[in-house]
């Protein structure tokens, strides 16, 4: 286990050069460069907005926008990692063949470039605070340890789905449409308290509540997303309830993805 | 303690298409219940493979295309996996597989030089220091702020080469990268790289198919073919038996190519029957020694009876550059032939031509110069000299007997290998 982090030490000038050459490429050509990290987010948070005048969300005392954006960092954080993060050995496959470093360097890499566009949106986001009115508190120095959480369960899935992505592409066609699921299974259109309130308050499922939020929460974006919103918005510490079954679910998960990741690793350069 | 150990080393692959996602699913099926598995034909790409190099070797590794070499640095360098044996590599790698593979058009030369040398494994500090070392080996100064894809290909290789060659490490693994860019930057290449060579001990394994460079610039050679050791030792030694091993492999293809009777042209009045080549003791053959006698001989069937025809018999070589014809005018200037087969022989006293490939042709003029048949190609057969130190090919057509005389007061006798001031010497 410790090589793990001597590796990630040893080689982190390598992840961070190419973590800066991902960012680099992409916006070379493009006019508006790094805007476009922004536009898609906004973009998401007025449809949100607008979704919402129709159906009627509670965003529990908090302008609706700013809940909304504050899920979506986090979220598209995970899941631009996850899927960048699968594809980024097969991406890669002309380095794998030439040169060896340890290959999780390439998972690694994708999830530190989606932390460059998630410091830019945190910017915007500050903006948005500033123009609704909210200032953060102290609990705002959560985000780091969560912001390292979310890196930990979008490299369960990367690590595992970029290992099979090598021997099978489905995988990789696969992810984005499971992740957009996943988007509806995470509170990121409505906010967590909601289905607390149905399921916890309401008991709307009768005995099979308990079990069923549970569930809901082993989802680690719920206790992400929820702890992110409550740090930056509310000024309330995480709500580690919320976060635990999802805790789990990482710390059984991650270190099986990372094995498998490992044992699959020897024969990329052949298959790939 | 050496420091790469090489111990029976094989590496298969599997050949053929990749599993589907449903044949992986019946296969993993198969093994729960015990059944057998549907499975591919492995292809041993290196079998039993042992050696080991000691600091400061310079190890040629050379075979022909499919031998294995590459697949030996890929294991070396960490790239690949070995199916069976162990390898153990004691030091750093520096692995110059295919010069400029990481250069990122987008981006400019001075950031590829950044990204480049840090995916070899230099550290930043390390690239800062020897960063404008690097663009003016390179010779890019000028352009080391423009994109790397607007550079020519001499250039991208250029800056490829000149960052690999910057990576201090104890192992250097060199595959095939020194035909890059124009003559002048390949003398600065191969001057680098026998500098790298020669200086600071390091220790080299050098994959090439320019076998006199692996003569003169390695310590010891070693040859694979089809992923076995052929021989391991001295280079000099190791490069003539792959010399010998080439000739046998062009003489398999020439065999092979004359069983398909080269390229005919023909109207219909002559056929071809058949085609043979003799030596000087009338034993058929396909390889000729230079200066020895061959004997060319053609079974030609004609349809109708012909008045005045002309037959030519002539050798080209493999690029159709037609080096000798004879004509049958000068001795049978106007004489009818009559339908049915004719026997004609070409005969050359003492085969003039320089080691390679050759191929007979035989075209059939009527009088008034219309050509009736004209085949290409025919009977292909080699050329070899028995010269001990083979000389480069493209400096002559012809070998003929010549003698070269030096002065023998002007050099200092015993600097010079014994046979070498007199038999030497060839056109």
């Amino acid at each position: 286990m410790t090589t793990v982090f001597t590796n990630i030490f040893q080689y982190r000038e390598l992840i961070a050069t190419l973590a800066w050459k991902n960012v680099v490429v992409r916006y070379k050509q493009a006019y508006l460069g790094l805007a476009w990290t922004v536009a898609k987010p906004l973009m998401m948070m007025l449809i949100f907005s607008l979704l919402r005048t129709f159906v009627g969300i509670d965003s529990g005392g908090v302008p609706y926008p700013v809940l909304a954006f504050a899920a979506l960092m986090p979220w598209m954080f995970f899941q631009e990692s996850a899927s960048e993060g699968v594809q980024s050995v097969v991406g890669n496959a002309h380095l794998i063949r030439k040169i060896y470093f340890p290959r999780e360097v390439f998972p690694l890499t994708a999830v530190v470039t989606k932390l460059v566009e998630f410091a830019i949106n945190f910017a915007i986001l500050i903006g948005l605070m500033v123009w609704f009115g909210i200032a953060p508190g102290p609990q705002a120095l959560w985000v780091p340890l969560i912001l390292l959480y979310t890196m930990m369960a979008a490299l369960t899935l990367a690590l595992f789905g970029a290992a099979l992505n090598v021997y099978y592409r489905d995988v990789g066609q696969m992810l984005p449409v499971l992740l957009s699921l996943l988007m509806y299974a995470s509170p990121v259109i409505y906010p967590l308290h909601l289905v607390q309130q149905k399921l916890l308050e309401q008991r709307a499922a009768g005995e099979w509540s308990e079990l069923l939020y549970t569930l809901y929460t082993a989802n680690p974006l719920a206790g992400i997303i929820d702890a992110f919103q409550r740090v930056m918005l509310k000024g309330l510490p995480p709500d580690l309830g919320a976060m635990l079954p999802g805790m789990a679910v990482v710390a059984i998960a991650l270190p099986v993805s990372y094995f498998m990741f490992k044992r699959a690793e020897a024969d990329f350069a052949d298959v790939i | 303690m050496p420091i790469i150990e090489v111990d029976h080393l094989s590496k298969e692959f599997r050949l053929g298409q990749l599993t589907s996602l449903g044949q992986a699913l019946r296969n993993g099926a198969s093994r729960l219940l015990g059944r057998p598995m549907a499975g591919r034909a492995p292809f041993k790409a290196l079998d039993d493979v042992s050696f080991s190099v000691e600091p400061g070797e310079v190890l040629g590794i050379i075979g022909h295309n499919g031998a294995g070499k590459s697949t030996l640095l890929k294991i070396l360098a960490g790239i690949s996996q070995p199916t069976r044996g162990r390898v153990a590599v004691r030091g750093r790698v520096a692995p110059l597989i295919e010069v400029g593979a990481g250069l990122v058009p987008d981006m400019t030369g001075r950031e590829n030089v950044f990204l480049n040398a840090s995916i070899l494994g230099m550290k930043r500090a390390e690239i800062k220091r020897k960063f404008d070392a690097i663009v003016a080996f390179a010779e890019l100064e000028e352009f080391i702020d423009t994109p790397v894809k607007r550079y020519s290909s001499g250039m991208q290789v250029r800056l490829g080469f000149s960052i690999a060659t910057s990576v201090e490490a104890e192992i250097l693994i060199v595959d095939e990268v020194l035909a890059v860019g124009d003559l002048a930057f390949q003398r600065k290449c191969f001057d680098r790289m026998e500098h790298l060579i020669k200086s600071g001990g390091r220790t080299v394994l050098l994959v090439s198919h320019n076998i006199r460079q692996v003569a003169r610039i390695c310590t010891r050679g070693l040859l694979l073919d089809h992923g076995r050791t052929v021989i391991d030792g001295d280079p000099v030694e190791v490069s003539e038996v792959f010399f010998s091993q080439s000739n046998h492999k062009i003489e398999a293809q020439a065999l092979a190519a004359a069983g398909r009777q080269g390229q005919i042209v023909s109207s219909g009045e002559v056929e071809l029957e058949e085609v043979r080549l003799f030596d000087g003791r009338g034993s058929e053959v396909a390889t000729i020694e230079v200066g020895s006698p061959l004997r060319f001989r053609a079974r030609l069937r004609l349809a109708r009876a012909c008045r005045g025809i002309e037959f030519v018999v002539g050798i080209h070589r493999t690029d159709f550059v037609y080096l000798t014809a004879a004509g049958s005018r000068d001795v049978l200037p106007d004489a009818t032939f009559a339908a049915g087969v004719h026997e004609i022989e070409y005969v050359l006293p003492n085969c003039p031509f320089a080691p390679g490939t050759y191929s007979f042709r035989i075209v059939v003029v009527e009088r008034n110069g219309r050509t009736m048949f004209q085949a290409e190609s025919l009977r292909p057969f080699t050329v070899r000299s028995d010269r001990v130190v083979a000389l480069n090919n493209s400096w002559r057509l012809l070998e003929l007997p010549t003698e070269l005389r030096i002065d023998r007061t002007s050099f200092v006798f015993n600097e010079c290998r014994q046979d070498s001031p007199v038999k030497e010497g060839a056109a």
